[in-house]
């Protein structure tokens, strides 16, 4: 009988927090998925504004009061972009609590984050009538309200989780599979935080300059 | 030496094979029976066949479509089809070919295969991967329930604005046409997805970035294309649908409000043209496979295959605009397409320069695979030249919106792709099956194929030239095209002929064919050293890689990886470049949440053509469901038993299979 060489892998870990997890991977393929459908509504903006409009925004003329330059509102959609940076503090407290193993931690931190987004998401809301227009006046509405709604899907779905995994950790506590999820769900959360101040000041600073 | 007949076993490991462990991870890894266990099973070999049948069955349907749509011109004013059933079904061929056949199952083989390829036991998504499944064939159904409801779309398989626009195409149609690619599209990038994470976190220890199978490679650089593409189509499709939907009226391409038709272009086509090579190069992942084992040596020029795939991924995303040649493109712009247009030749140059040289210092054996190999060489440069002649922009102003150029793209797809296909199907399916199948009939199903694409498609080439436009439903007789149609309409008729040999090979074959044993083509993949057809957890010991052609590299010396758990269905991850252990990683279980979603998101997706209300209400749903799909313990008792139960002494069947000899002499090459 003869015998062949074997690699015993059973004391490797069964969980990894980092990036060597196929779940991490899943999460950048998803972050690359919106990324790119960002870039893309980002491109056509900017195509409206160089082929299609002569002055970006264009004039006001259908509602009263009409204006000549509807630039859009700076004063709720800039509270809001400060929220939304501030809501990085707890989101990072729970991913490095997370790497700690600091139960309690996590469970707190989830709950401001979450606190956070809700903030945001009422915010946000108010946010559409600082474009001064709606979706259905012109291309110009159009493609704001949808960038502007998209990264409110983003906003509401990673508040979701995030609420998903205050629930786990409040009831079940958490083991290093969930560490590892939350930790993933973090990254999104940085994602949704860093898409926003590049979109902000592109629909709201981008019209004064372009 | 003998090819053991008998199936499960997995000689890899040779001459010891614990009859125990293969009984506990057959426990494991099956999936539940009956109609439910069917519902909830995440094997990925499974999931991969699904794709496989389901996408053919299309293939089917969409070929009927164009035998139609040949007998309609066959002959000049030709009354078999009105105006409007032409246009549907012209529309609904080329959807059905793009979106539910090619790229389906293209993503199909590599579910199926990068899994053995790569030696693991299932994808690192298995529930995501389902999910995927069900959202492809809901999209299908959704499309053929709306032609046989004569609602199906009719303008065209890109849907240009204006005329796909509330304006010119009132009632429902187009919207089939936006919900239908939305849906199928989110199947494509689960699919990428899931390929992209299995091939990068899961690959045998000792397989580097640089002994990756080709294929494997193909299908990476595809998923890769797939997730910067598709975004592209279905944020077009989804403003289109936003366009269109009564009380959202969106104005993206509306040009009164300062929408923009043309840019509707450019958002399809930054899609559409990587799409052909989303199709073409998991066909040249075919290619090389299959050239390497019939030409009995290691394939030429790995490296520049490999950076010939990622070039050709690269330039294939600045291509686009030379489908719009006609239209009021900058001067600038045309010339630069132009020459990318020219350059994308190279890297597809390379690639056909890489086989010949693989064949010719080989010893190649003329099997049926390596047959439609060599038909796919000929008329993939064939289509190959004539994209050429179309990078000019003054010949492309001339041949647009002809026949030149649907001859061009079928020399393309068809050659370019179904040819591999075919080749794939016959290489893979004694894996599938554990029987071969019939060489004569696959050489009467190649010959067919072959002189039947030629005699539909070569004298589009004439018609183009003649100034016959593409999607005209009749032409009358002073215009001299009929004999050209008629002899189209006639080769048609063969490759349906062709396409039913192979349907009778397979049901044949199924059946009656001859025992396939694990290799029997010799081949190096590591999926040829398991049994044919695989157990559900793929390998009995994970193997490990010494080369790039791994069976061909091993030596009795080379390890084999025991440790992961019999009683959770776990699988071993490795470092990303050197593909060295890492840690443990547990999959989900079965699930019914992944079908319950795809319910879910395609009726969103479906009753969002009527109202706009249909995406909140479906968001909380979808929320409740992806709380249950990720919360452990909720799984169903018969489920989670299965996988509790002590497995008894193995069946005396069981016991009696190991009595496979090692193999490992047997894989060198040569020798078959």
């Amino acid at each position: 009988m003869t015998t062949r060489r074997a690699i015993d892998v059973s004391k490797l870990e069964p969980h990894v927090l980092d990036h060597r997890s196929p779940i991490w991977w899943g999460n950048l393929m998803l972050l690359f998925i919106e990324s790119t459908m960002f870039a893309i509504l980002v491109a056509c903006y900017l195509y409206y504004r160089v082929v299609d409009f002569h002055q970006w925004p264009p004039p006001r003329v259908n509602i009263y009061p009409t204006l000549q330059q509807a630039y859009p509102a700076l004063a709720i959609p800039t509270a809001n972009l400060i929220v939304i940076v501030l809501s990085a503090i707890p989101i990072i407290w729970v991913d490095k609590s997370c790497l700690e193993r600091k139960t309690w931690a996590v469970k707190i931190g989830l709950i401001i984050t979450v606190l956070f987004g809700a903030v945001a998401i009422a915010l946000r809301f108010n946010e559409f009538t600082a474009l001064k227009f709606r979706w259905d006046d012109n291309a110009y509405g159009s493609v704001t309200w949808l960038i502007l709604g998209m990264h409110l899907a983003h906003l509401i779905t990673a508040t979701c989780e995030s609420v998903l995994m205050a629930v786990w950790i409040w009831t079940k506590g958490m083991d290093d599979k969930h560490a590892r999820d939350i930790r993933t769900t973090c990254i999104y959360w940085y994602w949704v935080v860093g898409t926003w101040i590049l979109l902000y000041t592109l629909i709201f600073w981008g019209p004064r300059f372009l | 030496m003998t090819t053991p007949a008998v199936e499960h076993v997995n000689q890899l490991p040779g001459e010891q094979v614990d009859p125990q462990a293969h009984h506990e991870l057959d426990r494991t890894w099956t999936p539940a029976h009956g109609f439910i266990g069917w519902l909830v099973d995440t094997n990925q070999k499974h999931i991969g066949m699904r794709y496989i049948v389901t996408a053919m069955i299309f293939f089917g349907l969409a070929g009927l479509l164009a035998l139609a749509m040949r007998i309609q011109l066959a002959f000049p004013e030709n009354n078999f089809l009105s105006a409007d059933k032409y246009n549907q079904f012209f529309t609904v061929h080329g959807m059905t070919m793009m979106f539910l056949f090619a790229v389906p199952i293209m993503e199909g083989f590599g579910l199926y295969l990068v899994s053995l390829m790569i030696g693991t036991r299932n994808v690192a998504f298995p529930r995501l991967n389902a999910f995927g499944y069900y959202m492809y064939v809901f999209g299908g159904i959704f499309l053929f329930t709306m032609l046989f409801l004569n609602t199906g779309p009719d303008v065209g398989w890109f849907a240009y604005t204006p005329l796909s626009g509330p304006q010119y195409s009132p009632g429902k149609r187009a919207d089939t046409w936006s919900q239908m690619i939305t849906l199928t599209e989110i199947s494509a990038l689960v699919g990428a997805t899931v390929t992209i994470c299995t091939a990068f976190k899961q690959r045998a220890p000792g397989m580097t970035l640089n002994r990756i199978p080709i294929f494997v490679w193909a299908e990476v650089i595809t998923s890769f294309m797939i997730i910067f593409a598709m975004p592209a189509v279905m944020l077009a499709s989804g403003l289109l649908a936003m366009d269109r939907l009564v009380h959202v009226n969106t104005h993206f391409f509306n040009p009164a409000e300062g929408g923009d038709v043309l840019l509707y272009q450019h958002t399809f086509w930054f899609f559409g043209h990587p799409e052909v090579y989303i199709i073409f190069i998991p066909a040249t992942g075919f290619v090389s496979e299959i050239v390497q084992t019939f030409s009995r040596r290691r394939i030429f020029g790995y490296t520049a295959l490999v950076l010939s795939l990622i070039a050709t991924a690269f330039i294939g995303f600045g291509l686009w605009v030379h489908h719009m040649f006609a239209t009021p493109i900058p001067l600038l712009g045309r010339l630069f397409f132009t020459g990318s247009s020219m350059l994308i030749a190279i890297p597809s140059g390379i690639q056909i320069f890489c086989w010949l040289a693989t064949l010719l210092t080989g010893k190649p054996q003329l099997k049926t695979p390596l047959l439609f190999v060599l038909g796919f060489i000929l008329l993939f440069v064939m289509g190959g030249l004539t994209g050429i002649m179309q990078a000019a922009v003054s010949v492309d102003r001339q041949l647009h919106d002809t026949f030149f150029v649907v001859a061009h793209f079928h020399y393309v797809l068809i050659g370019g792709a179904v040819f591999p296909l075919f080749a794939a199907m016959y290489y893979w399916f004694p894996k599938w099956t554990g029987r071969m199948l019939n060489e004569k009939i696959g050489i009467w199903n190649f010959i067919l194929l072959f002189i039947g694409f030629n005699l539909t498609f070569f004298p589009m080439h004439i018609l183009g030239l003649q100034g016959m436009t593409r999607r005209v439903y009749t032409y009358v007789p002073e215009t001299g095209w009929g004999n050209n149609n008629l002899l189209a309409t006639i080769g048609a008729f063969i490759i349906g002929l062709s396409v039913l040999v192979f349907l009778v090979n397979v049901i044949v074959s199924r059946k009656r064919g001859e025992i396939a044993g694990p290799n029997p083509w010799g081949a190096p993949g590591l999926e040829w050293s398991t049994t044919s057809p695989p157990p559900t957890y793929n390998f009995l010991y994970v193997p490990t890689v010494d080369g790039r052609a791994a069976l061909w590299d091993q030596t009795k010396d080379t390890p084999v990886i025991v440790g992961l758990s019999h009683d959770k269905r776990e699988v071993l991850t490795t470092t990303l470049l050197d593909a060295r252990p890492d840690h443990r990683y547990e999959l989900a279980i079965d699930s019914i949440w992944p079908f319950v979603l795809a319910i879910i998101t395609s009726g969103c997706f479906i009753a969002a053509i009527f109202t706009p209300w249909a995406i909140p209400v479906a968001a909380v749903l979808a929320f409740i469901v992806l709380g249950l799909w990720f919360w452990r313990g909720n799984e169903p008792k018969f489920l989670v038993e299965r996988l509790k139960a002590t497995p008894g002494a193995p069946p005396p069947e069981v016991q009696r299979t190991f009595a496979a000899p090692n193999i490992v002499a047997q894989l060198k090459p040569g020798q078959t």
